[in-house]
């Protein structure tokens, strides 16, 4: 985004863009490896953004409750992010929030304490919910203090993309 | 009277952060009683080492995903104090708004999603949807206009990708200040209505007091309610400030058995930041709107009852609209001008200070002469505020022994919230099970 502008100039741009049909949203903290594996992902999609006019893609990273306006307004949304989902490592799996339970415990003490189902179900409830909801989870290897993935995730960031890009074109 | 109490609100998760309340009453004597933090450190101190001055922005603004705003800024100062570059007021007037626009964001936040469901007896607030749709309908407005604002100016709405050492990659146009100067007009009117929403349920906020040291950022020149500039003062100071590049003589960080957080203490053996610090140093210098909203809940200078952060986090939330208003309008008069960045690498160390929603904040970094990152020392609100948890709860629970266990709990957990901990925000990860 940054490499549009001549560097060290300040440019005054107009940015009243349009929010488009679909967004794909990558979460997570790039800085914790695996974790950060959705950013990665946006970060891949959007040096060939041009294949696709009609889809916002967001590195959202742990901004948490925001998610909810990323949603608002959109006919399909898809969610890319890490996932405890008791699978072997690196594997990714395409689901919507109700084939799934969080079993995730929140101590509701901080709004850093995020679970991304329950943001949904109060975007669902404000009737601000896309039709479309479809999450991409994906199991890590490793989540610790590490600006890179884990060899295993690393290896399938392009069949993590060729899997993702089925669901841009419907 | 409860005689016996065992409280262990304990939450165990594999890598995000947590906070513990313990608390073991026996024949009314209370035998533990403790706040402990054992979350993971993150080591993004270490992770800076050896990058150059351009990256470290971009990196830390990753440790938080309410707070990258301000960990950008703080940042940002302390390299350009590190390597002496200065800014244009127009800058500087930017990156005040851009600060504001967060302060709005997590302020309201607050409110919204954590607060109000205590105030209005729920537990979270999925059921505050169904009890109260218009107020969270307002609540959520809100957050977006303040997520809007930030993306405007940051690029983003988190994780800033506009701020540079030196100035700006991109600021917005005239055109898109005028409309955003709009939209807060009428973001007034809407935290006009939940200030009148919280006004109406006010009294379930606990009443309770501890003398408390609150430390804050202090502006003089010229006297302002600030949140980005001047130096470190405290309610024990008697009006004195101290220069940022002295915060370790403030902070004082120590290492306790019960917390892998680290905490602090300057004058006394707790201290406290935050919206109510702020407020006790500098609410004279607040706006009439904001000074208004104080006076709607009886809120005045020297308030040591912490369940009322909440409430001055919306006085904040006026003043940081209304202040903004007249920025914007000061930055329209004199017309945006196009600036040239330059900065040239060179050996030296600085200290950037700003008041994050939560409390102050500290980074300071050192850099070697090819402008490489050699140290780094980063001191969060959230560790600053944890000895003062732990006073509080020791003055509070004896005062409510006896409404019970479940009550003692509950005022435990608000207590807890009222500080809004930044205890968990590096990782936000999925945790499913896939329904049969």
């Amino acid at each position: 985004m940054l490499d549009a502008y001549a560097e060290g100039t300040i440019c005054k741009i107009n940015c009243d863009a349009m929010k488009k049909d679909v967004v794909v949203l990558g979460l997570g903290n790039p800085l914790m490896s695996d974790e950060g594996v959705g950013c990665h992902i946006i970060e891949q999609f959007l040096a060939q953004s041009e294949k696709y006019p009609s889809v916002d893609f967001i590195d959202a990273g742990t901004s948490g409750i925001a998610i909810l306006h990323y949603l608002a307004n959109r006919r399909k949304a898809i969610l890319v992010d890490c996932a405890y989902m008791g699978a072997k490592a690196g594997t990714i799996k395409r689901f919507t929030p109700d084939e799934v339970n969080s079993t995730k415990k929140l101590a509701h003490e901080s709004l850093h304490q995020v679970d991304v189902l329950k943001i949904i179900d109060l975007a669902k409830q404000l009737n601000q919910c896309p039709q479309q909801l479809i999450i991409f989870g994906i199991e890590p290897e490793s989540i610790k203090p590490e600006s890179q993935l884990s060899k295993t995730v690393t290896a399938k960031i392009d069949y993590y993309i060729a899997a993702i890009s089925k669901d841009l074109a419907l | 009277m409860s005689k016996n109490l065992k409280i262990d609100v304990h939450h165990i998760t594999r890598v995000e952060g947590h906070g513990n309340i313990v608390v073991n009453v026996t024949n009314g004597k209370i035998e533990k009683l403790e706040w402990q933090v054992p979350e993971a450190p993150r080591f993004f101190e270490a992770m800076v080492r050896g990058r150059s001055y351009e990256d470290i922005q971009i990196i830390v603004s990753r440790i938080c995903g309410i707070c990258s705003i301000t960990h950008s800024l703080a940042a940002t100062k302390a390299v350009e104090k590190a390597l002496g570059v200065k800014v244009s007021e127009q800058t500087d007037i930017i990156r005040i708004l851009m600060h504001y626009s967060e302060q709005l964001q997590s302020h309201i936040l607050h409110i919204g999603y954590l607060a109000a469901p205590d105030f209005f007896g729920v537990p979270s607030v999925l059921p505050l949807v169904a009890n109260a749709l218009d107020v969270v309908k307002t609540i959520v407005k809100i957050h977006r206009v303040a997520n809007s604002w930030s993306e405007l100016i940051a690029g983003r709405p988190t994780h800033p990708i506009t701020i540079k050492p030196g100035g700006f990659t991109r600021i917005p146009s005239e055109k898109q200040f005028r409309e955003l100067m709009e939209t807060l007009k009428s973001t007034l009117t809407d935290l006009k209505v939940i200030a009148g929403v919280v006004l109406s349920i006010a009294d379930n906020i606990p009443k309770f007091e501890r003398e408390t040291e609150y430390v804050s950022l202090k502006q003089t020149n010229p006297p302002t309610y600030t949140f980005y500039h001047g130096d470190i003062t405290s309610t024990d100071c008697n009006g004195r400030t101290i220069p940022i590049n002295d915060w370790h003589k403030v902070t004082n960080e120590y290492v306790v058995e019960q917390s892998t957080a680290k905490w602090t203490k300057w004058h006394r053996d707790a201290y406290a930041v935050g919206a109510l610090a702020r407020f006790n140093n500098n609410s004279e210098f607040l706006t009439p709107g904001a000074k208004e909203a104080a006076k709607m809940f009886g809120l005045k200078k020297g308030c040591c009852n912490p369940f009322m952060n909440t409430i001055a986090q919306l006085v904040e939330s006026v003043h940081v609209a209304e202040t903004s208003i007249a920025m914007i309008d000061k930055l329209l008069t004199k017309g945006l001008t196009e600036e040239k960045i330059t900065v040239k690498p060179k050996a030296g160390k600085g200290s950037g200070c700003v008041e994050a929603p939560r409390g102050i904040l500290f980074h300071e970094y050192e850099f070697d002469n090819k402008g490489n990152c050699v140290s780094a020392d980063i001191c969060i609100p959230t560790n600053q505020n944890h000895a003062n948890i732990q006073k509080d709860f020791e003055k509070l629970v004896p005062e409510i022994l006896d409404q019970g266990q479940d009550a003692v709990r509950q005022k435990l957990e608000m207590l807890v919230r009222s500080y809004d901990p930044c205890i968990s925000c590096s990782t936000h990860m999925l945790k499913v099970q896939f329904v049969k």
